[in-house]
């Protein structure tokens, strides 16, 4: 399904402060399968994502979606496979725009826009029966600009809207990081839920180790700009929280004699 | 009481030629406005699109073509104006302000390259305002009626255009690029389009202009930018900008009573070089406006634009 391969990536090259962002990085996943991605900070965890979705152009390196090779696509026609929430509420929706009007922008995704109009009365109830399963009362705010919305509310709008259209890859990157933990984790449940109903082929970026446990087929650590560590299948499942957080102390301590 | 029985009666006398002027002049403020509110990318394409119209137009009558097809070609030039400019700004990433700057100058040499002088006299010539059915041509009542018409049909298309599925796209690149893009739009393309759709509007308003003045001179151009923007913020301020039929109407509301201003003022006895000043000085009290009005509490989210 989803297939990175030698994918390298350098920031500032040839000067002073020179990052190796990716360094070969290789990984796969499977259709159907959900991937967590851990990882400390600056390990590549960002750049993965972004030189999935094609906001950040790979130096060498491919990556492949079912079977296509995406690496020289440009964000806007790879979106039509795959879809993103961000960590930040504010990125994934059009705040000026109202929430049904984000709600046509992204079921739009995939198809080709026409010049008919837009709002219609089936689509407008279809997105009142889709936002009243989250049960936040979105519903009845169709006309309500994002803008007016909590960070919460904007996140499971954003949630909502990259489900939508069953996409190929959904990618979620730290999507629960700004909210309070109630809302955290009424976002992680819809997730979840949507992400089992439409059996999507998910990657999700995150720092808390208790999400990395409970949910998902495999762990993958980055360090460094490379995998270091997949866990999946029985290994997975006896996983615990300290388990995770012992693989970043022996990195801590690997570093520690190092330097 | 004199003077102000005189200012108003001079100023009534005005009216329908002003009504007329700014009818024409609402398409430069329709060419404002959409990549400024819409696309968030403030555009001064207009300040040259303007005269490129007036001067494309005026050869072209000059020429002998029938004033219709003189307006398509001169829409058609300013469509290439603001898509250049667009593709200025998202090539080379330069700064949108300094993009319309460099364009607007370059085209003050194009336009006196395209009339081969400074101005031209077209005065005679067939126009469009004499094919307003029942009226004499020539006179304010004739170009009101064809103005309007234009306009109310350009702003029944843009109503419908802006809540289609593509130009709802459209809007959310405006709204929202890193989304827009996310969302599988075309970013390039949107600007692109909606800028040039600017130039075109603007490059109407000048084609119109010159019909209407009998006219073509370069410098026509001068000063129409701020006096666009008035009008649109008059505009939004009157009818609001929360609604896409509000935020469309806001520019042909804002013409007509920014020049119905303007025209009361010189009739009041404003000499007319102070009218930039007083313009300016108009443009930044509304645009201050909000700030001072919250002279406490937090500051709001500056609006976005694109750099």
């Amino acid at each position: 399904m989803l297939e990175i391969r030698s994918a390298r990536k350098v920031f500032y090259k040839g000067q002073a402060d020179e990052k190796v962002a990716l360094d070969g990085l290789d990984l796969s996943l499977a259709t159907g399968e959900f991937g967590v991605v851990i990882g400390s900070n600056g390990a590549g965890k960002s750049s993965m994502l972004n030189a999935i979705s094609g906001a950040l152009v790979l130096d060498t390196g491919q990556i492949v979606i079912n079977g296509d090779d995406v690496t020289a696509t440009p964000v806007h026609k790879r979106a039509t496979r795959l879809a993103r929430v961000f960590q930040d509420p504010m990125r994934g929706t059009a705040a000026s725009m109202t929430v049904a009007e984000n709600m046509l922008l992204a079921e739009l995704r995939s198809n080709k826009r026409t010049l008919r109009r837009g709002l219609n009365a089936t689509r407008l109830s279809a997105y009142k029966d889709r936002l009243s399963l989250l049960g936040l009362g979105l519903e009845n705010r169709l006309d309500t600009r994002v803008e007016l919305l909590s960070g919460g509310q904007r996140q499971s709008l954003s949630l909502i809207m990259a489900v939508g259209g069953s996409p190929e890859l959904l990618l979620l990157d730290e999507h629960t990081a700004a909210l309070d933990p109630r809302t955290a984790d009424i976002v992680m449940q819809a997730t979840i839920r949507a992400v089992e109903a439409l059996k999507l082929t998910t990657l999700m970026v995150t720092h808390n180790m208790q999400h990395a446990v409970d949910f998902g087929h495999k762990v993958i650590m980055l360090d460094a700009g490379r995998v270091r560590l997949e866990i999946d299948g029985k290994d997975k499942a006896q996983t615990t929280v300290p388990d995770l957080i012992g693989h970043f102390s022996v990195k801590t301590d690997r570093m520690f004699l190092a330097s | 009481m004199d003077i102000l029985q005189n200012t108003i009666a001079s100023f009534v006398s005005l009216v329908p030629v002003t009504l007329a002027q700014s009818l024409i002049l609402a398409f430069v403020v329709l060419g404002i406005m959409i990549p400024f509110r819409m696309l968030s990318f403030p555009d001064l394409t207009s300040e040259g699109a303007f005269p490129l119209g007036g001067c494309v137009c005026g050869v072209l009558m000059a020429a002998g073509m029938s004033p219709l097809s003189a307006i398509a070609i001169a829409l058609v030039a300013g469509f290439i104006a603001g898509c250049c400019t667009a593709f200025i700004h998202l090539r080379f990433r330069i700064h949108t302000l300094l993009a319309g700057i460099l364009m607007m100058t370059m085209l003050y040499s194009i336009n006196l390259r395209i009339m081969g002088r400074s101005n031209l006299s077209v005065f005679g010539a067939p126009t469009v305002f004499d094919w307003a059915p029942g009226l004499q041509p020539g006179f304010p009542a004739s170009k009101i009626v064809v103005a309007g018409l234009i306009a109310l049909v350009v702003f029944f298309l843009l109503y419908h255009f802006f809540r289609t599925e593509k130009g709802t796209a459209v809007r959310a690149v405006g709204a929202n690029p890193d989304m827009a893009e996310a969302q599988g739009i075309n970013v390039w393309l949107a600007t692109i389009g909606g800028v040039g759709l600017a130039g075109a509007f603007s490059a109407a308003g000048g084609a119109l202009m010159v019909q209407s003045q009998g006219f073509a001179d370069v410098n026509m151009g001068l000063g129409i930018l701020i006096n666009g923007l008035a009008a649109l913020m008059i505009g939004e301020a009157i009818v609001g900008k929360q609604s896409v039929l509000r935020q469309l109407a806001a520019p042909f509301v804002g013409a007509i009573v920014y020049y119905q201003l303007v025209s009361f003022c010189l009739a009041a006895g404003m000499p007319p070089p102070d009218l930039k000043l007083a313009t300016g000085l108009f443009v930044l009290a509304m645009l201050a406006l909000p700030s001072l009005k919250r002279s406490r509490g937090p500051a709001p989210a500056r609006e976005t634009v694109r750099e």
